[in-house]
């Protein structure tokens, strides 16, 4: 303690000590998300399976529940394929773009009571941010790659991913004006007046609409035109091979994590629950997560690909209109 | 649009619906088989692995050489070498299949006036390589004592490759033009 008050001036330990708290902090969130993405590769595959009267993978272990190990051995020493016409800098960057954006965004969440990494007041802002700078990574992989399949695939994805944000943006607009602020903890706590202690009976147009958007801005089907596969291949991600591609993946992922987390708890209300779950504070948030992870799967099982002008159509002519809406309904409301 | 279709629209009936049902398949069994632990066992009268039929009374093969299933194959995977033996009898000296070449379509099997080669309901002789499926007049033999054996042999002929003019009809009721020519009646 003294070594470091000597070294780096008065009050440095305490900084240090700061800064160590915050590090384990990340640690335990990158590691936990992780995990969650592995195992929401495995349950995706068990679900949809299921649901089509299969099995899912089942060789890997019990029921191969050992799966998410064994794929991620596979990508880890696959060679790692970089075609010859590629822009290379900007291949070798875009796939860590889309994972940083990714992982920065778990940054503003709240997962229980006092747990977040940095409680800054323009959380939702910067969850907002965070999601469109991910879509940079995709456009940069769609065009460096250098093939007509990723480049059309990088084209529509940032076609679609603006126009959702829009919709994205306004429907979270109705939860800003009931809250009156966009720091995420401070939102679950307005929530708590509310019936149910969720925004999910006020907002339902804009919990309609972020869900609809949320599937949009992550690319997952019905929604998943930029990796279409019976028309673009794999999308972005044609030429993407190994490591790379398994970033790539883990982005989506790691988005759609994301994207759960901020409806429940701008939505459902956070961590909190009917009731008080003991010694695990973060299970109501758990709970919530699964359920909307598992929405996003059952969609996926159900629901064949939207056409592209279907989907601009959806977009432009019914989620916007229907956030605005909702946000002069929620004005109105709120003034009497 | 009528009152009704804006109703389903808002609501999203369709896709609710269409969401039922995949959630109600998952609570379903599922139908996949777990291959190699789960074995399918094959139909009778299933066309697999080919056999040399053997005489129940000396053990020897019932084929005399006529070369009619040679003959007959659309593939042309049979091959059959007779010689003349010592009492100047004719010997089936060579009897070979092109298991790779053959369709399974029997007609071997109906071709052969002493019921001398049959189709077994073994399936599973994946091998590395081609000459594992070539099959010699000693494999073929072997294959009847592993897979066909005198009490499905018997059976064998008897069931399925004893062709009857019902076997190639349809059910009971289906329309005919010759009535009279229903269910081997004019056989």
């Amino acid at each position: 303690m003294k070594f470091f008050e000597i070294i780096f001036g008065p009050g440095s330990f305490d900084l240090f000590l700061n800064l160590l708290f915050i590090i384990i902090k990340i640690a335990v969130v990158i590691g936990v998300v992780m995990f969650h993405v592995a195992y929401a590769t495995y349950f995706e595959r068990k679900v949809i399976g299921h649901m089509q009267v299969r099995l899912g993978p089942m060789r890997v272990g019990p029921h191969g529940i050992l799966q998410p190990i064994a794929d991620f051995m596979k990508l880890f020493f696959k060679e790692d394929i970089i075609p010859a016409e590629a822009d290379k800098p900007l291949f070798y960057i875009a796939p860590v773009i889309s994972v940083l954006a990714a992982l920065s965004s778990l940054a503003v969440i709240p997962f229980f009571e006092g747990f977040v990494i940095a409680d800054i007041n323009i959380g939702l802002l910067f969850i907002l941010a965070m999601s469109s700078l991910g879509s940079y990574g995709i456009i940069l992989a769609g065009w460096s790659s250098n093939s007509k399949y990723s480049f059309l695939g990088g084209l529509r994805s940032s076609a679609q991913v603006v126009s959702y944000e829009i919709a994205m943006g306004l429907s979270l607009v109705g939860v800003m004006m009931l809250s009156g602020t966009l720091n995420l903890t401070g939102i679950v706590k307005a929530q708590e007046a509310y019936p149910l202690g969720m925004f999910l009976i006020p907002q339902i147009i804009g919990f309609f609409v972020f869900m609809i958007a949320a599937i949009a801005e992550t690319n997952r089907s019905p929604f998943d035109l930029p990796e279409a596969e019976s028309e673009l291949v794999a999308g972005y991600f044609v030429e993407y091979s190994g490591m790379r591609f398994a970033l790539f993946y883990a982005a989506e992922y790691i988005g759609m994590v994301v994207m759960s987390s901020i409806a429940a708890i701008c939505f459902l209300g956070g961590w909190n629950g009917p009731f008080k779950i003991p010694y695990v504070p973060f299970a109501w948030l758990l709970i919530k997560v699964y359920f909307l992870i598992f929405l996003y799967y059952w969609i996926r099982a159900t629901l064949p690909r939207y056409r592209y002008d279907h989907l601009m159509d959806l977009g432009w002519k019914v989620l916007i209109p229907l956030a605005l809406l909702n946000i002069v309904v929620t004005g109105i409301i709120k003034m009497l | 649009m009528r009152f009704k279709d804006i109703i389903k629209t808002v609501f999203l009936t369709e896709i609710i619906k269409g969401m039922a049902l995949t959630f109600r398949s998952m609570l379903t069994h599922a139908v996949t088989r777990q291959y190699p632990e789960e074995k399918r066992p094959a139909m009778p009268g299933f066309r697999g692995l080919h056999a040399l039929m053997r005489d129940p009374r000396t053990g020897e093969a019932r084929c005399v050489g006529c070369g009619l299933c040679a003959a007959i194959c659309p593939s042309q995977c049979i091959h059959v070498y007779t010689a003349d033996s010592v009492e100047h009898k004719k010997i089936v000296e060579r009897y070979e299949i092109d298991v790779l070449r053959c369709t399974f379509c029997a007609l071997c099997v109906e071709a052969c006036p002493f019921q001398a080669i049959a189709l077994t309901e073994h399936y599973e002789y994946a091998d590395y390589s081609r000459e594992a499926f070539y099959m010699t007049k000693e494999r073929l033999l072997e294959n009847y004592d592993k897979y066909m054996g005198w009490e499905k042999d018997k059976e064998y002929f008897r069931r399925f490759w004893h062709p009857v003019a019902r076997d190639f009809t349809g059910y009971e009721e289906q329309p005919v033009f010759r009535p009279e020519m229903r269910s081997g009646q004019g056989r």
